[in-house]
């Protein structure tokens, strides 16, 4: 217990209430995120899994409690922070390289007006190394496969040096070889000492990458250890009507 | 007798400044799916072109202050309930040039003026013309030079953007801005109409040889400028409208490029038909 106190926290959420405009999208959340440590946030679609995400960007306001993110408020920690977006939101067509996507990771901490140093160009070289795709570097980002493409965005995170990484549905659509690649990255991250949020429906995924889990709709219906909090009876009261028991012990969730 | 006093001399320059202006500028154009937005600028400016006439003012000030309130109409009514950026800009395009057709045909003696408007004249531009369009261009690739990076992930990716605290509003603007500005200085060459045809192009045409960005701009630049030199000369050889000449060669060099890129059978699916949901595994796309 000393030794989880002597932890840095790098996301703190108190009794923390989430809205767009006068709609609450989240209310009531509280846990404590450590460096080092992965949180999956698991709940069905609508549960407000982004909107968390988003609000520990400082893009969604939070209404009551409080979220801090790495001892500041979560505009003021942006710089630490890294974003992790679904890639097929992305443009396929838009004519960038995969270099160019990666370096995009370095532009907050290079500043306006300057370019790229020879350090950055390293740093961005050195993170898509990590995932796997130094050899794709000159190639349109569009011209990737989807799981290809995650991996990039993910280099695009580690460029960024974060000490908070956050994952928006990573895994979706992701074949075997990349969802491999993306969960060592993400390990690799979490032994250099980052703390890594990380949305999901996978369960066999949550157990395998992450030490927490965040059960979420609309309110939280749990949070803690992965092996306490993913039972039956919590997933049952987050999926409500769309989880289904197997043999007593086990739960499908129909509808993610 | 100064070099610059050879009509076709300045037509020229001009048609050279806004080559590069226009592919430049039409490298985001393309890249944002702007065009639709570019073409709304275009009869936009319309409105402020006729009162500055009316008033006697410079036409290039009254056409910019009159875009510049269109931009700024088409981001606030696109955040709208349920409005989205092309319902905005439609009204924008057919409401701004409603206007300009009310304000014309209130007036007599103003149809001259208003042909050379709306298809331009580019043998007619001044010397004060063109150093109005070198300055512009000048100040456009400053700021796109400056701003590069960051129009460049705001363009890609917009949450991004915001992830890392970057003013997406301030830069979208500005990037809308840096279009009003090259239609407004395009349109005494190719007029109103013919205006976004330099803007989408030479880039279009770019687009369709590389997908390295690095290399979109250079190519844009020499296929803006090839039709703009080109179409100045035709003109002047077979005495036809200059502004319709470049925008010809603008279509004929997409249409060139798009034959090539057939018989390289290097054509992807329409940008609309989404993507195979299937995986496809790594192994087969290496």
């Amino acid at each position: 217990m000393t030794q989880q106190q002597d932890r840095t926290a790098a996301l703190v959420l108190e009794k923390a209430s989430v809205a767009y405009g006068h709609v609450p999208v989240l209310e009531e959340l509280h846990g404590t995120v450590h460096s080092g440590e992965a949180v999956a946030l698991i709940g069905p679609n609508g549960a407000g899994k982004s909107t968390l995400i988003k609000a520990v960007l400082g893009l969604v306001p939070t209404v009551r409690g409080r979220i801090e993110v790495l001892g500041v408020t979560p505009a003021q920690a942006r710089r630490d922070v890294a974003y992790v977006p679904q890639a097929d939101t992305l443009d396929p067509d838009f004519p960038v390289s995969v270099e160019q996507v990666v370096m995009m990771g370095r532009y907050r901490k290079i500043g306006w007006l300057r370019r790229p140093s020879a350090t950055d160009r390293a740093l961005a070289a050195e993170a898509l190394e990590r995932v796997g795709l130094s050899d794709r570097a000159r190639n349109r980002f569009g011209t990737l496969s989807g799981g290809q493409r995650q991996r990039v965005l993910l280099a695009r995170a580690i460029a960024a040096q974060p000490r908070l990484l956050l994952l928006d549905e990573p895994f979706n659509g992701v074949d075997a070889v990349s969802q491999h690649a993306l969960l060592e990255a993400i390990a690799q991250l979490k032994q250099q000492g980052a703390a890594v949020v990380v949305s999901t429906h996978d369960l066999a995924i949550a157990h395998l990458a992450c030490d927490e889990v965040c059960l979420l709709n609309r309110h939280q219906f749990g949070f803690g250890p992965t092996d306490e909090i993913l039972t039956p009876e919590r997933l049952r009261a987050t999926y409500g009507g769309h989880a289904l028991e197997l043999r007593g012990d086990r739960v499908i969730v129909t509808q993610t | 007798m100064s070099w610059l006093d050879s009509t076709v001399h300045r037509a020229m320059i001009e048609a050279a400044l806004v080559g590069v202006l226009g592919g430049v500028v039409g490298v985001f154009v393309i890249a944002r799916r702007l065009p639709f937005f570019t073409m709304a600028l275009t009869h936009g400016t319309f409105p402020g072109i006729v009162i500055a006439a009316l008033l006697g003012v410079d036409l290039y000030l009254g056409g910019g202050v009159f875009g510049l309130l269109v931009v700024l109409a088409v981001v606030v009514f696109s955040r709208a309930r349920g409005q989205d950026f092309t319902a905005a800009t439609g009204i924008a395009l057919s409401g701004g040039f409603a206007l300009g057709v009310v304000l014309v045909s209130a007036q007599d003696g103003f149809s001259k003026d208003l042909t050379a408007y709306t298809v331009g004249d580019v043998l007619a531009v001044s010397t004060s013309d063109l150093v109005i369009t070198a300055g512009v261009a000048v100040v456009v690739l400053v700021v796109m030079a400056a701003l590069g990076k960051e129009l460049l992930l705001v363009a890609f990716d917009r949450d991004g953007a915001s992830a890392v605290g970057l003013p997406t509003a301030v830069l979208d603007f500005a990037l809308l801005a840096i279009i009003e500005v090259t239609v407004v200085a395009t349109v005494p060459a190719l007029g109103a109409i013919l205006t976004v045809a330099l803007l989408v192009g030479p880039a279009a045409t770019a687009r369709l040889i590389t997908d390295r960005l690095v290399l979109l701009f250079p190519i844009a630049v020499a296929v803006g400028v090839s039709c703009a030199l080109a179409g100045v000369w035709v003109s002047t050889q077979w005495n036809i409208a200059a502004g319709a000449s470049i925008a010809l060669f603008c279509g004929a060099a997409f249409g060139l490029a798009f034959l090539a890129s057939v018989l390289r059978g290097r054509l992807r699916p329409a940008a609309g038909v989404p993507a195979s949901p299937v995986a496809v595994p790594e192994e087969a796309r290496a």
